[in-house]
């Protein structure tokens, strides 16, 4: 009998990427139950003498419809898939090899994944944490300390219920299969292609955003890790040119001396030195390092898989630890400086409250943005029941790793000699070169940010070309032109505005509107209405988070 | 006298989303060219292009779409659709919510059928039947039959209960195509002194384009009831198979030590499938009954009279 079963070979087969998400890529298995196995009949294996009965006719006869079937339709199309109450359970299905032996599937169902949940809440963890992180102590600085300690209490609480929104938008949907499904499609189920397009958008700003920020931080921890090197090769100490602590834990302000910018470097102050002026011209922060690193990276970007890249997700999690060890250790070298002035700003401390408290929430908008891959980073979770404990435990550890860095390098801040408005954008800014620790850290969180990049870049070119041209890689034209704009927005920021507090505070109040207020809420809402439990509070209170997210973006500007 | 030359219809009608199109294309083995799950109702007909049992052609309508206008575009063709049906298949959906409506519909088309083709023969497919739980799927099959019974008249109407995941779909089928040739006992006796001469174990007559049963006989108790569907649906298989190298399937052998197989063309209606448990009998021998029977087979058929049209070429 012929058995023609390769006729994959003929039909042309549909390429389907999944993309879930920014931080964390899982390259997930399609609708499983396409391919479900089942009963091999064993007559087509061993001498037909010897046949036992194994399985029912019944199940025989279902094998071989479901088999016919699945010829007359394409894998995409679900209406001739069989239904589980017609399929035979789990438990009873077999697996039989050509060898002889049978043994018996273990249990799976439709999407549940093998993630415990300590491994689930783990990994949401660990995808909310970026280098958002190096810019909550200024946050906190910006907004004050008590307000700040309260804000990030509130938005952590409020993206919290946001994503609880979202993780519930498809249950809502009855009449349609979502098992596949990401809140981008929910979006368009609701608002049509606006909805895919915007939340596209707001997508694609997140990305760029987090990419730009991620270019300026690898000039300055490049250009910081080659200044440390040289001056560790030529044994030069460079010293109190900046306004520093003068013990063994140095503490810098690098914006004090030359009026905001901390790229004019100390060196040139006090050293004749051709060879360190010649390092000094080539070696600048804000005009050449941007430029090495184009050509390392932009090759980089133009990899069609970057599968590579994702094996080295492990380096956030070490950088972080790391800097959790590094920020204990200078509090418990540098002691607490705290005293609280309520309103009126002092000569070395700041109020505790202030009004440019916007400035932390633009920030952590997108500290706690996971919205548009919780999805997929919950489907694997093996107790479905407990996703949303899981995720209200992941968010309570985020909120305390952020609190505790924030509240750590605010209080351990020398104030005394140094004032608080010192604190950086980037608070590693605030160690000089010269730190072994810090050097290690910036090391760190280099090679992290270089095999992080890549990987935001592939999934950049995935949605923005996907859409616009329906093909992920279209020729190596369309790419390099893709790559080369975004490296360029990277360089340029870093050459002329290399704040990445006010980089992030933007981008993240842009796409969280989008993403964490109104998509989640309006949504809710429409569900409501259409099943007609809508009530007044539930409509006041959605309505005020929206307002809330808009108020959040506006006041970036103004503050 | 109704022409004989002129292609007759088989109507497979029902509501939007009752499962015609699934049923149509796992009975005649076409590709789901889109996706089912359409919208809106059909509003055009969808013609099979395929010889079915003689001179039928398929037709595929929705009946009762949300849609005024659809309704209107339905009254308005009312006599092209219901003129020359040999055949009208029923789809009820068993989890419709609207059973009134539905019955309606069913009513307006039995009122068609009477004026434009009252010789027709009626079919009723109650679908879906899996959804409903086992115990309780005789109870509701008997009420819906009884409602059919008592609506129909003076029409009679056959029912089924069916579903794509059971043998019901082709059991139901099979039975209507049974019941449409009009010779089917001489068939079968003739079909039995045939593998009586050629000392088959089984031999089965199936409808060309469907591969449905319409008789058969065997000497021995055979141990997989579901054997016909079975084979009927590896076949299907091969047929989607073959057609996608722009081939079509025309005969089979299969042999091993214990058996010998044959499956090829009969008349132009038919293929036939001989079993031979003796696999001494070279595959000749069977191949050369089989052609001789096939002349016999055709007189068969054309010895007819004209009112019986369905299995002339």
């Amino acid at each position: 009998m012929a058995n023609v079963d390769d006729r994959h070979d003929l039909i042309s087969e549909v390429d389907h990427e999944v993309n879930p998400g920014p931080m964390n890529i899982q390259f997930d298995s399609s609708d499983l139950r396409s391919k479900r196995p089942f009963y091999i009949e064993p007559t087509n294996i061993v001498n037909v003498n010897d046949v036992i009965q194994r399985v029912s006719d019944h199940a025989s006869a279902l094998n071989k419809r479901i088999h016919y079937y699945s010829r007359l339709s394409t894998p995409a199309d679900t209406a001739l898939i069989a239904p589980d109450h017609v399929v035979p359970a789990p438990e009873e299905c077999y697996v039989y090899s050509p060898l002889g032996s049978a043994y018996k599937l273990q249990s799976y169902t439709e999407g549940h994944g093998k993630n415990t949940s300590l491994v689930t809440i783990f990994m949401i963890w660990n995808t909310m944490m970026g280098t958002s992180i190096l810019s909550i102590p200024w946050g906190i600085k910006q907004a004050g300390f008590t307000t700040g300690m309260c804000v990030i209490l509130l938005m952590g609480l409020l993206t919290l219920y946001c994503c609880y929104r979202v993780v519930k938008s498809r249950s809502m949907i009855c009449s349609l299969n979502t098992t596949t499904w990401e809140y981008p499609d929910v979006c368009r189920y609701y608002f049509g292609s606006f909805g895919q397009w915007s939340s596209l958008l707001c997508s694609l700003v997140s990305l760029i955003g987090a990419m730009i920020v991620y270019w300026v931080l690898m000039s300055n921890f490049l250009f910081n890790t080659g200044k440390f090197i040289f001056n560790f090769i030529h044994h030069i100490n460079d010293t109190d040119t900046l306004l520093r602590i003068n013990n063994s834990n140095p503490v810098i302000c690098p914006s004090a001396g030359s009026g905001g910018h901390p790229d004019n470097d100390s060196m040139a102050f006090y050293t004749n030195d051709t060879e360190v002026q010649q390092f000094e011209k080539w070696w600048s922060r804000s005009r050449t390092v941007p430029f090495y690193l184009v050509g390392l990276l932009l090759p980089l970007l133009n990899f069609k898989s970057p599968s590579f890249f994702s094996k080295f997700n492990i380096l956030g999690t070490v950088s972080v630890i790391y800097l959790i060890f590094l920020v204990t250790l200078k509090a418990i070298q540098l002691g607490f400086h705290l005293e609280f002035h309520w309103f009126v700003p002092t000569e070395f401390f700041v109020p505790e409250i202030r009004f440019q408290f916007p400035q932390l929430t633009g920030v952590l908008t997108l500290a706690f943005f996971i919205h548009n891959c919780i999805i997929t980073l919950l489907k694997n979770n093996k107790n479905q029941e407990n996703n949303v404990r899981d995720l209200c435990i992941a968010y309570m550890l985020v909120t305390l790793t952020y609190l505790y860095i924030g509240v750590l390098v605010f209080a351990s801040f020398p104030s005394p000699p140094l004032s608080k408005e010192c604190i950086e954008q980037n608070f590693l800014d605030n160690f000089p070169s010269s730190d072994i620790l810090s050097f290690v850290g910036r090391i760190f969180l280099l090679f992290q940010i270089m095999t992080v990049y890549p990987l935001l870049g592939y999934l950049a070119r995935v949605q923005l070309l996907g859409h616009l041209f329906g093909d992920i890689y279209p020729s190596v034209f369309h790419v390099l032109v893709l790559n080369v704009i975004i490296v360029g927005a990277g360089v340029v920021m870093a050459c002329f505005y290399p704040n990445i507090g006010g980089i992030i505070r933007y981008s993240g109040a842009a796409c969280g509107l989008a993403f964490v207020f109104i998509y989640p809420s309006l949504i809710y809402i429409i569900s409501l209405h259409q099943e007609e439990r809508l009530t007044w509070p539930k409509l006041i209170l959605h309505v005020f988070i929206i307002i809330l997210g808009l108020a959040n973006l506006i006041a970036q500007f103004f503050m | 006298m109704p022409n004989t030359a002129m292609k007759k219809k088989v109507l497979l009608m029902g509501k939007s989303g009752s499962g015609k199109t699934s049923m149509r294309s796992i009975i005649f083995a076409n590709y789901i060219a889109r996706d089912t799950r359409r919208l809106g109702a059909t509003i055009d007909v969808e013609h099979s292009h395929v010889r079915f049992l003689g001179n039928l052609v398929l037709n595929l309508w929705d009946c009762g779409g949300q849609d005024t206008f659809m309704e209107n575009y339905f009254t308005s063709q009312r006599d092209n659709i219901f003129r020359n049906v040999e055949v009208l298949i029923y789809v009820f959906d068993v989890e419709s919510r609207e059973l009134e409506k539905d019955m309606h519909y069913y009513q307006s088309c039995l009122e068609a059928i009477l004026q434009n083709s009252p010789d027709a023969k009626i079919f009723c497919l109650v679908h879906k039947m899996d959804l409903v739980q086992e115990d309780q799927r005789d109870l509701i099959f008997k009420e819906r039959e009884e409602d059919l019974r008592r609506l129909s008249r003076p029409l009679e109407c056959a029912c089924f209960r069916t579903s794509i995941w059971d043998e019901t779909l082709y059991k139901a089928w099979s039975s209507i195509v049974y019941q449409l040739i009009p010779n089917v006992q001489q068939l079968e006796m003739n079909l039995r002194n045939f593998a009586q001469i050629i000392e088959a174990d089984e031999v089965l007559l199936f409808e060309r384009a469907t591969f449905l049963v319409i008789s058969h006989y065997q000497c021995r108790e055979q141990r997989d009831v579901h054997r016909f569907e079975k084979i009927s649906n590896i076949i299907k298989q091969f047929k989607l198979s073959c057609s996608k190298l722009a081939a079509s399937f025309q005969s089979m052998e299969v042999r091993n030590s214990n058996f010998a197989a044959f499956i090829d063309i009969f008349t132009s209606n038919t293929y036939v499938m001989v079993v031979m448990s003796d696999p001494s009998i070279p595959s000749a021998a069977t191949l050369i009954n089989i052609r001789n029977a096939r002349k016999h087979f055709e007189k068969l058929e054309r010895v007819d009279g004209p009112k019986h049209s369905l299995l002339m070429r």
